[in-house]
């Protein structure tokens, strides 16, 4: 049997390494547009603090992956999915236009969100949602640096990244600036007094946390940008960071159903049974995008697990946490998930 | 001999158990987490040894 794989963020790589494990026969092929190998994306969020992060970021090289006997085609997107004939449209380097498969796993996972009213002005801003995003990021950093400049940033969105990033950015000497949407940081994640801990502990790294934020716009004034509330306030970078939008167009133009995410039921199987779905890309039945480490590591062993026959039961969610990585910051109570 | 201790990383779950070490990277069963080298990192989301702690 041949499975094809879409994407190497953690849920396909952690799915073909474990599959491989299971199945010394089956053809594996993983299908990304990375060229930089397997990387951690948490890790992302210390991306200014860590000098050798370009570097150390990377959990496994391609060429791993492929000692271990899982093709890689790195460099690549797939195009369509072909559900007729099984087969996947491909552009890139490989020679072949056209791959047929008997099982396809997507796993894409997710960009970042950007709300409608930002789209416009999307060369203005930075995000944070891969590695690729990062290097730009640490390439216009550095070029300020170099002029012997205090790099001012602004960051939209007080969720998750958002803190993650400007707490980084502090501690790495920039001069940051938060605009938050609501009256209190992370309000979907932390109980109420956790975020007002956590605004104190961004405050004392010296981050300027502005909340209650209605930022409709941006706008280019020489060298720098300009963030629109009532007032306007002059940076020499922006970078939004308000939420992902799982890859879910692959699936949606080839007919399987998308919701948020990919439907699949407790097989991981979307409406398609040849084709499942994996990681940030995935909405199970409960309506609920397990977008985290831990839970997709699972979701992806198991399914390697009942794709080689060792696996009866459906896939159920593990007990797990998650941890803002703000520097110096501890939250009291479990995050809601 | 006192029992194996187990930690936890706080960024994405994964345990470090005395008992099993870390195979890929090196670390020999029955390595103790004071032993193990400053530079390990998680196998899973690669934060350092000061994400993880004590699971009890
Ligand atoms: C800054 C940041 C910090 C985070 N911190 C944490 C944390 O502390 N703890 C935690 O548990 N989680 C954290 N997360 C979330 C976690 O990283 C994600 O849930 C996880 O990485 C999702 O993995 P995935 O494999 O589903 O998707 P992704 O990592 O998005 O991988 C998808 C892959 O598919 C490829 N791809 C997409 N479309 C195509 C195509 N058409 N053709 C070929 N390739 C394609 C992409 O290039 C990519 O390689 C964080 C995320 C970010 C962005």
């Amino acid at each position: 049997m041949r499975v094809i794989i879409i994407g190497s963020g953690v849920a396909g790589v952690s799915f073909a390494e474990k599959f491989r494990s299971h199945s010394k026969d089956d053809e594996i092929t993983l299908i990304t547009k990375e060229n930089d190998g397997y990387y951690s994306r948490p890790l992302l969020s210390r991306g200014f603090s860590k000098n050798d992060i370009e570097q150390s970021i990377i959990l496994k090289p391609f060429d791993k992956l492929r000692a271990s006997g899982i093709n890689v085609i790195s460099g690549a997107e797939i195009t369509s999915i072909d559900r007729g004939d099984k087969s996947v449209a491909i552009t890139g380097p490989s020679q072949e236009k056209s791959i047929h498969y008997d099982k396809l796993v997507v796993a894409t996972g997710s960009s970042a969100f950007i709300p409608p009213p930002f789209m416009p002005y999307n060369a203005l801003f930075f995000c944070l949602n891969s590695l690729v995003d990062l290097k730009a990021l640490r390439k216009f950093r550095q070029g300020l640096l170099n002029q012997n400049r205090r790099p001012e940033w602004a960051i939209i969105g007080g969720g998750l990244i958002g803190c993650e990033v400007a707490s980084d950015l502090a501690v790495s000497g920039d001069n940051v600036t938060l605009f938050h949407a609501m009256d209190r940081l992370m309000e979907r994640q932390l109980v109420a007094e956790d975020s007002a801990l956590l605004l104190e502990v961004l405050k004392n790294s010296g981050v300027n946390v502005l909340l209650n934020q209605n930022v409709h716009g941006f706008a280019k004034q020489e060298n720098k940008v300009c963030v629109k509330t009532d007032m306007t306030t002059e940076f020499d970078a922006l970078i939004v960071s308000c939420g992902f939008k799982p890859r879910t167009e692959l699936a949606g133009l080839a007919g399987l159903e998308v919701g948020r995410g990919i439907k699949v039921n407790q097989f991981m199987q979307t409406s398609d049974e040849s084709i499942y779905a994996l990681g940030d890309v995935a909405e199970l039945p409960n309506g609920k995008l397990y977008a985290f480490i831990l839970p997709i590591r699972s979701q992806a062993h198991w399914l390697a697990g009942f794709l080689a026959g060792q696996e009866q039961q459906s896939w159920t969610p593990p007990v797990f946490t998650t941890k803002a990585k703000v520097h110096g910051f501890e939250a009291v109570h479990p995050y809601n998930l | 001999m006192s029992d194996y201790k187990k930690y936890v990383c706080g960024v994405c779950g994964h345990i470090y158990n005395e008992a099993e070490g870390d195979e890929e990277s090196g670390i020999a069963p029955g390595t103790r987490w004071e032993d193990v080298p400053a530079d390990w990192h998680c196998p899973e989301c690669g934060v350092g040894k000061d994400e993880y702690s004590l699971l009890d």
